[in-house]
């Protein structure tokens, strides 16, 4: 009796597993999965996801799974070692910075090949963003979001205060002079400046100076050996915050995501006039606050033209572990996301730059730029921007770990900490980092 | 077990008796089979998910890693030296040490001030025993988020109050001492709960009539407590440290949400750094060293730990 019972659960059991089983093998054969992996929050992770939805509603193919996998420097490692397992990816998202060491891994399909086959037509992407993911002219990955380091005001509040606007294309002067009439005309209440302790921010001041922050052409002739941090531009930039920090104008969110969301938070509610950061910030600030915002330049230091800055962000990566057909799904999302209209709605959303040319024609970019036209900026600074080793990126494995030793750098020279010593520090650290790196790795 | 065992090795190696010895290791094959069965699966798990783990670390600790995180240069103890004589690990280390002994002195001292209080025959005082247990349900991230919001520079509880008291504002979260002081707040309060409740607990367990003979005896209530209560609850306590010693060593969320390390790696915990070196930097040679040498450190501080306080613990 009892056993019978058992039995009989059991093979309810059974048939409710294979039943179950069923479903998703048919709902499988139908459509191929493409698993997306990403690192994109807010607005941005949003506008992603609605892509995917998009897409998916658009054929009947193939199914983009995007997965949300934490930070851009998480994910690296998490790519590297999933690498060949069930779990990797089939389409993941990486940024800049790792470029040169997934290149070098080997763990992806070259999109080259797509784009060969296909005849996909590249001339209408943006050019520097398609050669900084390029290595001998082959494209290893395709650009994704793109976005440049940019100056934030707040133009409304600085019209409050009756104080006049920094110029396009403003000075360290420039931005101190605005900065300190912001403390002394809001009697201390609104603070002028913030520039979060991000290692990001401190390599584009070196490559608006024109200084190449690794030997060999910033990796460009051959893998580098060394890398520079302890060097005038930098010096002359943390210099820049110091004095504004001696003058009170300065406040220090710190560093890490908790410091960007908290920057973000005192700046939508007017207690922050200017702060730097990446224009991919525009869509969540024009969506978060009523003032008209002020976009600028990145600042350069007096006395030197402005050389202009590389491009930050990520690209999209098509993983050589999975078959044919998986490769090609996460091709022709990639395609799908590289359409002049969803690289328009994507840079209206997020403010990451549209890639695609033909995006400009769109009616979403021409009515974003007629509401915003601070949005029109990143793109100005990009277009009049001449390409050299300087400023076109770093070609250099384990900058992660660079980024950390200069923020640490960072942390200290706020705090008080001797300037060229610091700097010094992070640059000796690397340098260690780098020779080990290039035993360990043949090169 | 063993006692069999040891016949039928001898039975093995004395070729003399053969039919003796085949049926004492015929036993002993049937015996440690049953044995090897029990144990297997254990066995397998631990060698899966625990040895061969810890060995692979050992052995990724004297190597230079590559890309992929393969050991493909020898340097036999370089790691270690270099990371010995690097000052911001030292750093790191004395910050943990610090980090550590703050939290589990100030959690066990604050848990036994509200056990003690709570143990009081007061009107409402169930009330206060449930508040005091009550951190025990907050998880690392609600507790880290909330703490985030009281030290926020802009908008936070704190930077209000002062700015209402007209006190300097205090940069929680930039100043390299004030950043520790709030991860230490944080992991204190957090533990608070459960130190409490196990506290509590053991206080119940000491026989009223020994406060009623010093009650008669005329001692005061701090003589009770230092002379009757801590002697009677002395191995919780010793547990209790214990337990949160290791749980400070081991504090990797609260840290990751809210500092991640810095600044200028005031809150770079041993446990964090190695996470930074292996997930973020791929440097999993130097992160594997610096796991072994955190071992070396648990180990001996927890058997430094036996040694010192059992000697006074009144069982």
């Amino acid at each position: 009796m009892k056993r019978s019972k058992i039995f009989g659960m059991l093979a309810l059991l059974l048939m409710f597993s294979v039943g179950l089983a069923g479903c998703v093998k048919t709902k499988a054969a139908s459509k191929t999965k493409i698993v997306f992996w990403n690192e994109m929050t807010g607005p941005a992770e949003v506008q992603l996801d609605k892509f995917a939805k998009q897409f998916n509603a658009s054929q009947s193919k193939y199914e983009v799974v995007p997965e949300y996998e934490g930070s851009y420097n998480g994910v690296v490692q998490k790519i590297i070692q999933t690498h060949g397992s069930g779990a990797s990816p089939a389409l993941f998202q990486s940024f800049d910075i790792s470029t040169t060491q997934l290149g070098n891994l080997k763990l992806a399909t070259p999109v080259q090949k797509f784009i060969d086959r296909d005849n996909y037509d590249m001339s209408k992407i943006m050019p520097v963003a398609k050669k900084f993911y390029s290595k001998n002219g082959q494209q290893l990955s395709m650009p994704f979001n793109t976005s440049q380091p940019v100056l934030y005001y707040n133009a409304s509040l600085l019209k409050r205060l009756g104080i006049k606007n920094p110029p396009k294309d403003p000075s360290y002067s420039d931005i101190t002079r605005v900065a300190t009439q912001i403390i002394q005309k809001s009697h201390g209440k609104i603070k002028g400046l913030s520039v979060e302790e991000y290692a990001w921010l401190l390599e584009e001041f070196m490559a608006n100076q024109k200084e190449e922050f690794a030997n060999h052409d910033n990796g460009r002739s051959s893998t580098p050996t060394a890398v520079k941090i302890d060097t005038p531009a930098a010096r002359t930039a943390m210099q820049w915050v110091r004095d504004n920090i001696k003058k009170g104008n300065f406040m220090n969110y710190g560093s890490g995501s908790n410091a960007a969301a908290n920057e973000m938070a005192a700046f939508l509610s007017g207690k922050l006039g200017i702060f730097l950061q990446s224009s991919a910030d525009i869509g969540q600030i024009t969506a978060g606050t009523k003032d008209k915002l002020g976009v600028t330049f990145y600042p350069h230091a007096d006395g030197h033209k402005a050389n202009g800055v590389a491009i930050g962000g990520a690209s999209l990566w098509i993983s050589n572990d999975k078959p044919k057909n998986v490769q090609n799904g996460a091709w022709e999302f990639t395609k799908f996301l590289m359409k002049p209209e969803n690289q328009a709605k994507w840079q209206e959303q997020t403010g990451y730059m549209a890639l695609n040319k033909e995006s400009q024609k769109t009616d979403t970019l021409k009515n974003l730029y007629k509401k915003v036209p601070a949005a029109k900026v990143p793109s100005e600074q990009l277009a009049r921007t001449v390409p050299n080793d300087a400023n076109s990126g770093i070609l250099l494995e384990g900058l992660v770990q660079e980024r950390v030793l200069t923020q640490t750098a960072m942390q200290q020279i706020y705090g008080g900490s001797n300037i060229s010593d610091s700097l010094k520090t992070a640059e000796d650290g690397m340098n260690t980092f780098i020779k080990n790196n290039n035993k360990a790795n043949g090169y | 077990m063993e006692q069999q065992s040891v016949p039928s090795k001898t039975g093995v190696v004395g070729a003399g008796h053969h039919s003796v010895s085949s049926r004492l290791s015929k036993a002993w094959v049937r015996e440690h089979m049953a044995a090897l069965l029990f144990l297997g699966p254990s066995l397998l798990v631990l060698g899966i998910f625990v040895f061969y783990p810890m060995l692979k670390t050992l052995y990724l600790s004297f190597f230079l890693t590559n890309d992929a995180g393969e050991g493909t240069v020898f340097i036999g103890l370089t790691n270690y030296i270099s990371l010995l004589k690097n000052p911001s690990y030292i750093a790191s280390l004395v910050a943990t040490l610090t980090y550590v002994i703050l939290v589990s002195a100030i959690t066990v001292v604050l848990g036994l001030v509200l056990a003690v209080a709570a143990n009081q025959h007061l009107k409402g005082i169930k009330i206060f025993r449930t508040l005091f247990s009550s951190t025990m349900g907050v998880s690392v991230s609600v507790a880290a988020i909330f703490w985030l919001f009281v030290f926020n520079p802009s908008v936070g509880i704190l930077t209000q109050l002062s700015n209402a008291l007209h006190l300097p504002v205090l940069n929680w979260m930039t100043d390299p001492k004030l950043a520790m002081a709030a991860i230490v707040i944080t992991t204190v309060w957090m533990h608070l709960g459960f130190t409490f409740l196990i506290l509590f607990g053991s206080l119940q367990q000491v026989p009223s009539s020994l406060y009623e003979a010093a009650e008669i005896a005329g001692t005061s209530k701090w003589y009770q407590v230092l002379h009757i209560t801590v002697p009677m609850i002395s191995p919780t306590l010793f547990f209790v440290m214990i337990v949160t010693l290791i749980d400070a060593f081991k504090s990797f969320g609260l840290i990751d949400l809210m500092t991640a390390g810095g600044p200028n790696n005031a809150t770079n915990l041993l446990v964090y750094r190695i996470y930074q070196d292996a997930f973020l930097n791929g440097n999993y040679g130097q992160a594997s060293t610096e796991s072994i040498i955190l071992t070396v450190i648990i180990a001996v501080m927890t058997l430094l730990q036996f040694k010192l306080l059992e000697k006074r613990v009144n069982y």
